[in-house]
């Protein structure tokens, strides 16, 4: 691959191209994948990602064109495309936006080296330190270890650096009831090691299964009419996502949002920080795909609207004085409410959750829950909830108990009081 | 024509399976060159942008009963060591390996399929900004209209020591997304025209746009479903996603070696009424998921899936068919060449049967005509499934009432739905433009579809 001099001095000697944004990830993973306990393929990825988005500004458009680096290239193809991209920019102009200032650079420190291949093969001990149960064991299993050297440089002087750390676990737990067999799937991720949280996280939904195998239907339990429903994992990193996108600049600038500043979003009075890291989010990041060095912004202050967040063309068009750039994880604090002495059904897995954007619409078929009848936990399955997430939010209560997700930082549970299950 | 790069490694490759054979018992390489043209005209912003969505190779080697593969940008100069050092399994990774090698036919062979039309991106974008600028003329509700016109061309060569195969394959897709605001109800809704030419697919893109803002339209004053178990018509769209989530994903093999698909249990079985006919196949019509050879070198099939209502077999990559002892059926494709080979769909799709349309609409005393294709998740194991339509349209004895419910989630047990069908249209459409994932991640381009199906299914 070309060098990072070589193709900035390709893109200062374009004389049409008034800027400039280069995205230079250089990523190294190692990756096992196991049927049961028996490894099939073990695979390593050592590859370069370069992008190059040229500018065409004069002081009332700006055009862009993006355009990728590949082995293939040299200084003379990249000036053929250099070209073309220019070429792309002025034919297709917007209203004017400026890059990211300069400001300070961020240059993380080199982190030690990792043995890539240690922390995969402990990873998958740690997976299969769960694995203990008679009935129930782990069918399939993928780890994925990734190191990432991410570098954002621009024409006006930003060079940034960052590492990124990332573990993913695809895990298929199942569980036999002697007449059948029964699975759940797990998608764990993290930024941090921790052997025994994934023991941990694997253990629960290894245990989840043996709930799905003795699970119930709605014909065989009936349940109250008015029954708090509680979400949890991937429902709130949905829910998260858009409440994010509702509140980001492009959707202000759309007139897609459903939140004007200081609209009151729940009678909670929670707050929702939104970050460019979390420890264990795995979607941190440190600054964002215009170079914006990423600082907390407060979006919703004690359940009222209270700002926007996003990347810098639309915060500009919309005349943000502190724009504060595309912000990838949230925190949400809240008091947290007590919900255990009263009857209340857990979703703890969806086939998979919906939230539509637009309309609010939430909810989903349910694989498996648990309903506290005021007595003890009955697991159900093979019914939907659903609800509207805008209405829903407005009465939502929290758990105590706290968790961290892949964009998310905050309590466990979302209890929603509303909600129909059919 | 095959891209320049990839065709000039053609040596390289076959000098570094010669090389690795030395230690290796099976060496393939794959070389992939994914470029995408994609123009966007929208109400707020434009764009032309020409991104290599992919560039780069993987090398797949086996010894001692397991794989390893190593992707990496170029393989000019590339050492046999760096390889082996890449793929080097930690001391402490249990030695447990029971996968068998790969057998090869000989075979080699160049396919090309591309865009005739010859239209520049002037041309494309007036088209796009045409259309956006109509649909803002017909509705001052209009907040948002974003067009995205996207030619793929992927070229990918496989390289091992019985075969050296090359391909080239085109394909466009043409994306228009119209949103719509009354006060703070917001609504939006999408088409994808996906055709092997431009031209064609810039036609339909310009005939369908009015028709995607009615619908648009009417989502303002859908409501939602009273959850229940109705009779349903579903579109091809979602006659597809059936398929697609019930016995498409139920069939991938790799699920079979996991022990991880209930369908193995039910070959030979009746799993649908006997009207149902259902097929898998890249070779099967030119679409989004259809090419010549997949990722393993095998050259793309049609596989009939389901024939009468009674599971015949199922689709796979070439390593699950060894191991099941079948004959690979061509489904072996990859994310990315950063990615693993998985058993995925290409074309799915039910047959067409002998009933009119517009008898199937006339037999429904109280039901909906669903329509449009949204997502939907697949439960290979345990056979629940969840498949959601952009709107339903009311039928009444007979008649459409002019009520529209939006979203709406399709639920329940696949054989249940599956065994209901009761009526089957003469049309097929097979359709698609959208992406579909295992479990959570992996996504790859598939297409899907088939006639009008009546049946008794669970929506909320």
């Amino acid at each position: 691959m070309m060098k990072k001099n070589e193709i900035l001095a390709c893109l200062r000697a374009n004389k049409q191209i008034s800027d400039f944004e280069v995205r230079i990830v250089d990523k190294d993973s190692r990756e096992l994948f196991y049927v049961l306990q028996h490894l099939q393929i073990n695979r390593a990825v050592k590859v370069n990602t370069t992008t190059i988005k040229v500018y065409v500004s004069n002081k009332k458009t700006t055009g862009s064109s993006t355009v990728t680096l590949t082995a293939a290239d040299d200084a003379k193809t990249l000036n053929q495309k250099l070209k073309k991209a220019v070429s792309q920019a002025k034919a297709a102009l917007n209203a004017y936006y400026p890059l990211a200032d300069k400001g300070q650079n961020y240059k993380a420190k080199k982190p030690s080296a990792k043995d890539l291949n240690a922390i995969a093969s402990n990873a998958a001990k740690a997976v299969f330190k769960a694995d203990v149960y008679r009935q129930g064991w782990i069918n399939s299993t993928e780890i994925f270890v990734t190191e990432a050297r991410n570098e954002f440089i621009s024409s006006n002087g930003i060079d940034h650096i960052d590492y990124d750390f990332k573990i993913g676990i695809e895990c298929i737990p199942t569980w036999s009831n002697k007449k059948e067999e029964f699975e759940l799937y797990k998608y764990y991720q993290s930024n941090k090691i921790d052997y025994k949280g994934i023991t941990k996280e694997i253990d629960e939904i290894l245990k989840a299964a043996k709930e799905r195998s003795r699970a119930l239907t709605l014909k065989e339990v009936k349940l109250p009419e008015k029954l708090p429903v509680l979400v949890k994992n991937d429902m709130i990193q949905e829910i998260m996502w858009v409440l994010g996108n509702d509140l980001s600049y492009r959707n202000v600038y759309q007139k897609q949002d459903h939140y004007a500043l200081n609209d009151v979003v729940s009678e909670n009075p929670f707050d929702l920080i939104l970050k460019g890291t979390i420890s264990g989010c795995a979607a941190s990041r440190r600054f964002d795909d215009h170079g914006v060095v990423l600082k907390n912004r407060t979006i919703i202050r004690k359940g009222i609207a209270k700002a926007h967040h996003g990347d810098i063309q639309f915060g500009h068009y919309l005349q943000e004085e502190k724009i504060s750039g595309s912000l990838p994880v949230a925190e949400l604090k809240a008091e947290g409410s007590s919900y255990k002495k009263e009857p209340h059904l857990i979703i703890e897995s969806f086939s998979a959750p919906q939230l539509e954007e637009d309309s609010g619409y939430f909810g989903g078929e349910v694989r498996l829950a648990m309903y506290y009848d005021g007595k003890k936990y009955i697991p159900l399955t093979g019914f939907s909830i659903s609800g509207n997430i805008y209405e829903s939010l407005k009465k939502v209560r929290f758990s105590k108990e706290q968790t961290v997700l892949s964009n998310y930082k905050g309590p466990e549970y979302f209890i929603f009081s509303d909600m129909i299950i059919s | 024509m095959l891209n320049q790069f990839l065709k000039s490694r053609i040596p390289d490759a076959r000098k570094l399976v010669r090389e690795l054979q030395k230690d290796f018992d099976y060496v393939s390489i794959l070389g992939t060159v994914v470029s995408n043209k994609i123009i966007t005209v929208s109400t707020h912003v434009n764009s032309i942008d020409d991104v290599d969505a992919e560039c780069g190779f993987v090398i797949k080697v086996y010894k001692n009963g397991h794989y390893s593969e190593y992707s990496c940008n170029d393989i000019e100069g590339l050492k046999a060591n760096e390889i082996r050092k890449a793929v080097r399994l930690d001391k402490t990774v249990s030695d447990d390996y029971r996968v068998k090698m790969l057998q090869e036919s000989e075979h080699v062979d160049d396919y090309l399929r591309e865009d005739s039309s010859s239209l520049s991106d002037k041309e494309i974008m007036t088209i796009l900004e045409e259309t956006k600028d109509g649909l803002h003329a017909r509705d001052e509700r209009v907040i948002n209209v974003v067009s995205r016109y996207t030619k793929r061309q992927t070229s990918k060569i496989f390289v091992s020591a019985k075969k050296c195969l090359t391909q080239k394959y085109d394909w466009i897709n043409v994306v228009l997304m119209t949103a719509v605001r009354d006060g703070g109800n917001i609504k939006s809704n999408y088409e994808a025209e996906g055709e092997a030419d431009s031209l064609t697919a810039l036609n339909k893109f310009r005939e369908h746009a009015p028709g995607v803002l009615d619908i648009a339209l009417r989502m303002l004053k859908a409501k939602p479903v009273k959850p229940g178990k109705y009779t349903i018509i579903t579109d091809p769209s979602i006659s597809g996603l059936i398929a697609h989530e019930a016995f498409g994903h139920g069939v991938e093999m790799d699920m079979f070696v996991k022990n991880r698909a209930k369908a193995v249990d039910y070959i030979g079985e009746y799993v649908a009424s006997p009207l149902v006919n259902m097929y898998d196949g890249a070779a099967e019509c030119v679409s989004a998921a259809s090419y010549f050879f997949d990722d393993d070198g095998v050259e793309a099939h049609r596989t009939h899936i389901i024939k009468d209502g009674i599971l015949q077999t199922g689709i796979s990559d070439s390593l699950s068919a060894m191991e099941l002892g079948t004959e690979p059926t061509g489904n072996g494709r990859r994310e990315s060449y950063q990615r693993k080979v998985y058993t995925r769909m290409t074309n799915t799709y039910f047959a067409a049967g002998k009933d009119r349309y517009e008898d199937m609409i006339k037999s429904v005393k109280h039901g909906y005509l669903l329509c449009q294709t949204n997502n939907g998740m697949e439960d290979p194991k345990n056979w629940q499934i969840q498949c959601t339509a952009s709107y339903g349209l009311e039928i009444r004895n007979g008649e459409f009432t002019g009520e529209m419910i939006a979203p709406v989630v399709i639920s329940g047990y696949v054989i249940d739905l599956l065994k209901s069908i009761s009526m089957v249209s003469d049309q097929l459409t097979v359709h698609g433009s959208g992406m579909c994932g295992k479990g959570h991640k992996e996504w790859v381009y598939v297409a899907d579809g088939g006639p009008y199906l009546k049946a008794e299914a669970k929506l909320g």
